[in-house]
């Protein structure tokens, strides 16, 4: 099966790991992403809450570039993307007025639906749990870890129409297909802070915090994430949120996509369990999956 | 204490903003499941139900400088929960577009300027530059070190490369003149 694969900005610099790990899983599933040549972002939050027009054309002129792959589906690893591409094209479709300005602007022609998904959305609903288990050759025995969805990939409902906005399983399902304990717990669509990193950093230590304390709390040996906005609040805020409280936190923010890879049999550097802030490796190698 | 006269210039701000945004903000009930939902609410961020309130009341000054708007992270759990299934990050859009159209500062400088550089990034280049990103934030707010220590720790894991910030990216006429396109000015005929 070939797809369409919008990796978005972040997965070519922070976030390699995700999009390592993703073409890893992919490849081993049989499934054959092919980027769009000369992609561009898609505007993300800033374009989002500054201009309406601006952001709704930057998707649609990724979503023309996508058209002409001749593939019927485009997988997004991140989730704002996912979000932001399925809500242009739907905007486009709904109201011909604003799909004439944005051809304007972009100065290409806007035809076709695309069927667009979140990475997670593809890997376990369109490619399916069966076909992932037949993948499973080192199944990950005794890790226990807290499923977080985030926001982006959930909410708002009647945008993503995927899963359930307050207690979604779509992640859980998948980690139990790879050999995982998944633990329950209260945060798994509980926002980060998402994009407020750097300009308010003390809202995004509140926010993290939450989830890193009840992570601890349960005994999980990582949080396991689809988002790399998710992954870098959680892997880079833990002194400061340990600074409040007189402890030392180390929860290891793992990509979901890192997970299967390992269980598929990729080795750890494949994944780019290496590159994270919190090293993952550590407590791997103890449970012996790395 | 503020009491509706009726006039129609208390309407202005409020036509505008379901004009712009698609959301019909009458029909909000005010019960509140927006503000006890929402991350960033807080007693100095008031929220979804109060910027809704200033919204309904036709308090432009205090709703164009709310700072809730420019704290939402457009999670969507308000949209998720409310009744009515009013989009706050839509109001939140022309709220900003009309408070720019207005002259009106930006009540969170910080938020803005970071959002500001974003956006220059994905101008010039067509993708984000992450470091250069965060680089220039840091120096405009007169905080070089900030989270340094991180970043150093990044690269050394090789997360992250110094070359991002050193070798040119190529830079992207086709998303620059998207840009001028969307602003309406004749600049980008020469892309």
């Amino acid at each position: 099966m070939k797809v369409a694969y919008y990796p978005g900005c972040s997965l070519e610099g922070t976030a390699k790991q995700y999009d390592m790990s993703a073409k890893h899983v992919c490849r081993g599933l049989g499934i054959e992403l092919e980027e769009p040549h000369g992609w561009t972002c898609c505007g993300s939050s800033p374009a989002l809450k500054m201009n309406r027009l601006l952001s709704t054309a930057l998707s649609a002129h990724n979503l023309a570039l996508m058209a002409r792959q001749n593939v019927a589906d485009v997988v997004a690893p991140c989730p704002f993307c996912f979000r932001r591409l399925k809500s242009a094209q739907e905007e486009i479709a709904e109201d011909p007025a604003l799909r004439e300005r944005v051809q304007q602007v972009i100065e290409e022609p806007l035809n076709g639906q695309l069927a667009i998904h979140n990475l997670l959305g593809f890997l376990s609903q369109k490619v399916g749990l069966d076909a992932i288990r037949e993948k499973v050759i080192k199944p990950l025995k005794g890790l226990k870890v807290v499923p977080y969805y985030g926001c982006y990939v959930v909410k708002p409902p009647s945008v993503t129409s995927f899963d359930d906005p307050e207690n979604p399983t779509s992640l859980d399902e998948i980690l139990k297909v790879a050999g995982a304990e998944v633990l329950d717990w209260d945060f798994k669509v509980e926002c980060c802070g998402a994009g407020l990193s750097l300009s308010k950093t003390e809202k995004v230590v509140e926010l993290t915090g939450r989830l890193i304390k009840e992570a601890a709390w349960r005994g999980a040996d990582a949080i396991v994430v689809v988002c790399q906005l998710c992954q870098a609040n959680l892997d880079l805020r833990q002194q400061e949120i340990g600074a409040q409280e007189n402890k030392n936190f180390a929860v290891p923010i793992i990509y979901f996509t890192q997970l299967l890879g390992l269980a598929f049999g990729y080795s750890p550097r494949d994944l780019g369990l290496n590159r994270h802030f919190v090293d993952p490796v550590a407590v791997l190698k103890e449970k012996g999956f790395a | 204490m503020l009491r509706i006269t009726g006039a129609v210039s208390e309407k202005e701000l409020l036509d505008q903003v379901m004009l712009r945004s698609g959301q019909n903000l009458l029909e909000c009930l005010q019960c509140g499941k927006c503000s006890g939902g929402c991350p960033i609410a807080s007693e100095k961020v008031g929220g979804p139900r109060q910027l809704i309130a200033q919204i309904l009341s036709g308090m432009k000054q205090e709703a164009l400088t709310n700072p809730t708007w420019w704290y939402c992270v457009s999670c969507g759990t308000c949209m998720t929960r409310c009744p009515v299934e009013i989009n706050m990050y839509e109001v939140a859009t022309a709220l900003c577009e009309l408070a720019e159209e207005n002259g009106i500062a930006p009540s969170e400088p910080d938020i803005h300027l970071f959002e500001e550089l974003f956006l220059k990034s994905v101008e010039r280049y067509g993708r984000v530059n992450e470091l250069r990103t965060v680089t220039a934030y840091n120096l405009k707010t007169k905080n070089p070190m900030k989270d340094m220590d991180k970043g150093i720790t990044l690269m050394l894991k090789g997360a992250m490369s110094p070359l991002a910030m050193l070798t040119g990216w190529a830079k992207d006429a086709k998303t620059g003149r998207i840009f001028s396109l969307v602003r309406g000015g004749t600049e980008g005929e020469q892309a």
